[in-house]
């Protein structure tokens, strides 16, 4: 037997109460309402609170509900219309700013692009000058070195330190 | 939000949502059709809630400005109503929070509930001692009614307005106060309590309820409500 429903609301009674409620907002299903029939037909109290609660629920039908003001749909559609207008006016408005930012994004874009794709390409591709450079010294003297034939001649040469600049002076 | 596929099929067979779907795509006729619709529900929770016509009037026209300033965004992702009622507790929570920091000096205490002149104020001017013997008639009781509704909670008067007028289920509740479906049960729960305690005595027997009674809600204002609303 369930125990019966204390006066005080502040009390632990609120589960029972909120199954009362939603018994009579149709919130429970059927195993759950049948649970509230049968605790209102052995407790007076319970059903006691049952009927107070739909009575009273009942009783917010008083309350008036005039019709809205007569102009209110005209006011109402003006202000949209109005805000509507405002809101075009503002994209429009907007409009050439944004376009110049777009603009000025892409412009960027491919500048980034470009720099990125130059420094990319002469990373992989060799430069043919650079080997050109790297044998500088020798073209610069290969007609001298076309004349000797070996090149443990010019070692040589080299371990007596005659290609030295002081050597190349003649001192 | 996201909204599934589902979902939006599902509730693309609300007339409201398709009236909703048509002003997306920039129907005028569509949007007045709505605005005709719901002006008077919307108006009348409104006025309940924030306790005069005109206030509720401007906060309806500024819920229908919303309603089309979204309308692009707008994904079918509950019934109508409900998303409108969303709207509508938004709009209606900002405005008495905005009121709340300005109050307004040309009301003093007693005439500034939120419908209005205290009822209770008017009845006891009206009203004799021998007040329980006497016959109740229409005007007073709407009075003591909107008295009674008067000392809810402005959450617990908005779940009340929902269910009661707007015929709301507690998960659509729950979806337009943006709180989980038992939060709304407990809050209903303490709502109608409360006006069972405002209203029976006075049903019973006429006597005036209490004008400065505590009632149940002070658990919400206390904390028992977000307690609630994290369930």
């Amino acid at each position: 037997m369930m125990e019966p429903i204390p006066q005080n609301p502040h009390n632990d009674d609120a589960p029972l109460r909120e199954e009362l409620v939603a018994y009579l907002d149709g919130e429970l299903d059927v195993k759950q309402s049948r649970k509230v029939e049968e605790r209102a037909a052995i407790d007076p109290q319970a059903r006691r609170i049952l009927e107070e609660f739909d009575r009273t629920w009942h009783l917010l039908d008083e309350l008036e509900t005039p019709p809205a003001s007569d102009d209110f749909t005209r006011t109402t559609l003006e202000m949209v219309a109005l805000a509507a207008g405002d809101d075009a006016a503002k994209i429009k408005a907007e409009t050439p700013r944004r376009r110049w930012r777009a603009r000025s994004w892409t412009l960027a874009g491919v500048a980034a692009a470009c720099a990125a794709g130059f420094f990319l390409v002469a990373s992989l591709v060799p430069d043919p000058n650079a080997q050109l450079l790297q044998d500088l010294p020798i073209l610069e003297n290969y007609d001298q070195y076309r004349e000797i034939d070996s090149i443990d001649f010019l070692r040589t040469l080299n371990d007596h330190n005659l290609f030295t600049k002081d050597a190349d002076d003649g001192r | 939000m996201t909204v599934s596929e589902s979902s939006a099929r599902r509730y693309a067979l609300d007339p409201d949502v398709r009236l909703m779907l048509e002003v997306r795509d920039g129907s005028a006729t569509a949007f007045e059709e709505l605005v005709v619709r719901y002006q008077v529900r919307l108006v009348r929770v409104l006025e309940h809630l924030v306790g005069r016509r005109e206030w509720a009037e401007d906060l309806a026209q500024e819920v229908f400005l919303r309603v089309y300033r979204s309308r692009q965004q707008y994904v079918p992702g509950a019934k109508f109503i409900t998303w409108l009622f969303t709207i509508a507790n938004n709009v209606a929570i900002n405005a008495l929070r905005d009121r709340s920091r300005r109050p307004e000096t040309t009301l003093t205490g007693s005439e500034s509930g939120p419908l209005g002149i205290r009822p209770m104020d008017r009845l006891a001017q009206a009203t004799s001692s021998a007040m329980p013997a006497r016959q109740i008639d229409k005007a007073e009781l709407r009075d003591i009614v909107r008295m009674a509704m008067d000392s809810l909670s402005e959450r617990q008067r908005m779940a009340v307005l929902l269910n009661k007028f707007e015929g709301m289920s507690y998960a659509d509740i729950a979806h337009a106060m943006e709180l989980s479906t038992q939060a709304v049960k407990s809050l209903l729960s303490r709502a109608r309590e409360n006006l069972r305690q405002m209203l029976e005595p006075y049903f019973e027997d006429g006597s005036l309820p209490l004008a400065n009674k505590e009632l149940s809600d002070s658990a919400v204002h206390s904390g028992g409500f977000s307690a609630a609303s994290e369930t």
